[in-house]
């Protein structure tokens, strides 16, 4: 009898796992509607899908290889392109979505080996100068004018924003990646909250004024404080601010070094880039008084902040936000989207605000003047390592995500813009008004932000300052001690590495 | 002559692998603890060092503290684990109803990567959303916040490690248990000696290779510890959970400083001998003395 038992049960589950095995995986919510209209799109371009399978008869039946990291974007590449791409030219692009850590681990290791294990990675924004430094990547400029034959129609790099020039070489002008992504590092606030009367008279009792998106640290400071304390008389999970304050990982650094400290006035994290110092007696800036005050004032608002953001990466503070947990938080803008629109996946849906980060006097002045910033611009692109071995198959595969006529879904599905004339495509139009103008924003406000500083040497420094800031969060040194450690640590660094005397 | 060169020809692809997979990966690591060769330097080239790196890491205070707290870690979790395991497997030595259920469902964690145990642990632990947070707080009222509070975050990494690894223990013991002779346990009972002096004087001596091969295994485990912890905490807070595999890690991929990550794996490697070594002489010595 138990063995009858034991056979149906065995019957059932093989039969069950073979038909989960035959279903058709879903698309991630939110992007099933932008895949499919991207599919028409192509379907619809005849012509060019003709240009792609010519172009691509020497390579068909190749497979390439790439790495990226697990972002909106890095998914709907992996997801829609990468089946399209396949279906037009017969190239198959086997794509690789990891951990941010795990990403450069096997990128470098593989470029720096020259194993040859992948064709594409994903290059961030940060790392470009370190890669080449080291000539890690091919040059597109001079492959696509060595074989005019492998110069798609629909590639333009005069499209792309000035973003792109993040990817060329300095001095010769060629470029190195196909940008993928764009987005800056917004301020995101709960409309729902900011906007009830109740809570604004509360809010104008304590304070004494108006309660708005603070345009200062010290308005933001009391939106936090308010917020928490009002979750907590009211029974709520909810808390005045994110912060991404992982005491383990090196996002909490970023989070200081390019969102909060650019906002106090210091900039390029305090390094002085011509003579590579840190320290204020050396003429850097990462311990001054100025940067103290930022990290003080960072570290002030973990008492604001859920209980997780002491674990909290860049995913985690955009998933707080989606949750309901945080009245405000300086989140990633690829996640403004998904957390502004998909029910499936956010509580607040119809309920965020995007503003400008709040700002020392002075900070928009050096800002507009190009000699400061106010804040992170993110970003990165696909390029081809030095030492792949079918450059060309990848070559296509990065002017294809470079078409213009993918950009808009993409844009929709990932908040991320790369060309110019995606902003005023109708599906992002559309998207903007429910993301209440995040893409007309980041159009405008976008020669505010910044990228990374051109360190070339930029994980390793950022490991040297690592310890310092996890220490600081959790409470083992002052913020004074942690960046006074740092600078000493960073100029140590620098000088074992060969930069600065 | 002749029975002899068959026995080094059929040991021949033993010896090859253990070469390459074992002597010319430690010899690599040896050399480049010679040299300062990180790969984003502003040559990119390996420069002699002598025994700088070695010399560095004597010095490095965060270095020190990571192996402190590793040896703290590994006593702690690893003896857990073997009480445990050997009370464990004492009791599976015998019959009850449910034994082969229990024994299942007991071996499951073995099954699970490293990593997914730390993803998992993760999730479980994660202040504000993981499960274990939440009961604490709402059954005893305790404030649980691993990325906060260091003790809490290397009670969790132990409590995870004995979580993975007490089933392992449990089967080797349990393999030892069940291959003793029954005789001198029911010898001795009948003399009159009772089940406590049973256990001291003739289980525990009888099972001490067992358990000095298992202690060897699971030492040399827990002082390399790196994805599990990586994963559930990152090293943190601040430097409290950064074991000495972490710390190495860190030093040889993210800041692809090659030539200190080499120094710092040796000296761990020969530490982890010498732990070994003179482990081996004191239990050897206390099996003497009881058998």
């Amino acid at each position: 009898m138990s063995r009858r038992v034991v056979a149906i049960l065995g019957i059932l589950l093989v039969a069950g796992l073979l038909l989960s095995a035959c279903a058709v995986p879903a698309a991630p919510a939110g992007e099933a509607p932008a895949a499919a209209e991207g599919e028409s799109e192509a379907a619809a371009a005849p012509e060019e899908a003709s240009w792609w399978t010519e172009a691509a008869a020497p390579y068909a039946g190749v497979t390439i290889r790439g790495v990226s990291e697990s972002t909106p974007p890095s998914r709907y590449a992996q997801e829609v392109l990468a089946p399209m791409f396949t279906e037009q030219t017969g190239i198959n692009v086997e794509f690789e979505v990891t951990s941010w850590d795990e990403m450069y681990n096997k990128a470098i290791k593989d470029m720096e080996a020259n194993t040859g294990i992948y064709d594409f990675v994903y290059i961030e924004q940060d790392i470009i100068y370190t890669y080449l430094a080291q000539n890690f990547l091919a040059d597109l400029t001079t492959m696509m004018a060595d074989d005019s034959s492998l110069v798609a129609p629909d590639f333009d790099t005069s499209k792309f924003t000035s973003f792109i020039d993040n990817f060329k070489d300095p001095t010769t002008g060629d470029l190195f990646g196909v940008p993928m992504e764009a987005f800056i590092k917004v301020y995101l606030y709960r409309t729902d909250l900011f906007n009830d009367p109740d809570i604004q008279a509360a809010f104008k009792e304590q304070y004494g004024y108006d309660l708005a998106p603070a345009t200062t640290h010290q308005q933001y400071w009391d939106i936090a404080e308010f917020f928490t304390k009002y979750g907590e008389e009211n029974d709520m999970d909810l808390w005045g601010t994110t912060v991404q304050g992982h005491s383990g990982h090196a996002s909490s650094t970023y989070e200081y070094f390019e969102t909060i400290a650019p906002t106090f006035g210091v900039y390029n994290w305090g390094v002085n880039l011509d003579t590579w110092k840190a320290c204020v007696d050396n003429g850097g800036e990462m311990n001054s008084d100025t940067a103290k005050e930022a990290l003080s004032w960072w570290l002030g608002l973990l008492q604001y902040a859920p209980p997780e953001a002491t674990s909290s990466t860049w995913d985690e503070v955009a998933a707080s936000f989606a949750a309901g947990r945080a009245a405000q938080g300086f989140v990633y803008g690829e996640n403004a989207a998904w957390i502004a629109t998909d029910a499936d996946r956010s509580s607040v849906v119809g309920n965020v605000g995007v503003a400008m980060p709040p700002l020392s006097e002075g900070v928009m002045a050096d800002a507009e003047s190009g000699a400061g910033y106010v804040g992170y611009y993110d970003g990165g692109a696909f390029g081809i390592p030095h030492s792949s071995k079918n450059k060309e198959a990848a070559l296509l595969w990065l002017e294809f995500v470079g078409q213009e006529s993918v950009q808009a879904d993409w844009a929709a599905a990932g908040s991320r813009i790369v060309m110019n004339s995606t902003f005023d495509d109708p599906l992002i139009q559309e998207m903007n008004t429910k993301v209440d103008d995040y893409y007309a924003k980041m159009k405008e406000w976008g020669p505010l932000f910044r990228g990374a500083p051109p360190f070339p040497f930029h994980n390793t420094l950022r490991g040297a300052i690592d310890p310092f800031i996890w220490k600081a969060i959790a409470g083992e040194i002052t913020p004074e001690e942690a960046l006074d450690g740092a600078c000493a640590a960073a100029e140590e660094t620098m000088m074992q590495l060969g930069y600065g005397e | 002559m002749r029975s002899n060169r068959t026995g080094w020809g059929l040991l021949s692809p033993t010896l090859l692998i253990l070469i390459i997979i074992g002597l010319l990966p430690f010899l690599y690591v040896l050399v480049v603890g010679f040299f300062d060769w990180n790969v984003f330097s502003a040559t990119g080239r390996p420069s002699w060092a002598g025994a700088n790196n070695y010399r560095r890491l004597v010095f490095d205070s965060d270095f020190l503290f990571s192996l402190r707290r590793t040896f703290a870690f590994t006593g702690i979790a690893v003896g857990i684990e073997m009480v445990l395991g050997f009370l464990l497997a004492s009791t599976l030595v015998q019959d009850f109803p449910g034994k082969a259920v229990f024994r299942t469902i007991h071996a499951l964690p073995l099954l699970v990567a490293p990593i997914a145990v730390g993803a998992t642990w993760r999730l479980l632990t994660i202040p504000g959303l993981g499960l274990v947070p939440f009961y604490l707080d709402r059954w005893f009222g305790f404030d649980y916040r691993t990325g906060s509070y260091a003790t809490h975050a290397f009670v969790t990494t132990v409590f995870m490690d004995v979580w993975h690894w007490t089933p392992f223990v449990t089967l080797t013991m349990l393999a030892g248990l069940s291959s003793l002779p029954r005789e001198p346990m029911e010898q001795a009972l009948v003399d009159g000696a009772n089940r406590a002096q049973v256990l001291r004087f003739l289980t525990i001596p009888m099972m001490m290779p067992v358990i000095v091969t298992t202690l060897f295994i699971r030492l040399m485990d827990a002082l390399r510890i790196v994805d599990e912890v990586y994963l559930l905490t990152g090293g943190g807070p601040g430097l409290s959970t950064h074991y000495v595999g972490i710390y190495i890690w860190r030093a040889v991929l993210p800041r692809t400083d090659y030539g200190y990550g080499s120094a710092m794996s040796l000296l761990v490697l020969y530490l982890t001998i010498v732990l070994a070594w003179l482990l081996f002489i004191v239990l050897s010595r206390v099996g003497r003395q009881q058998s």
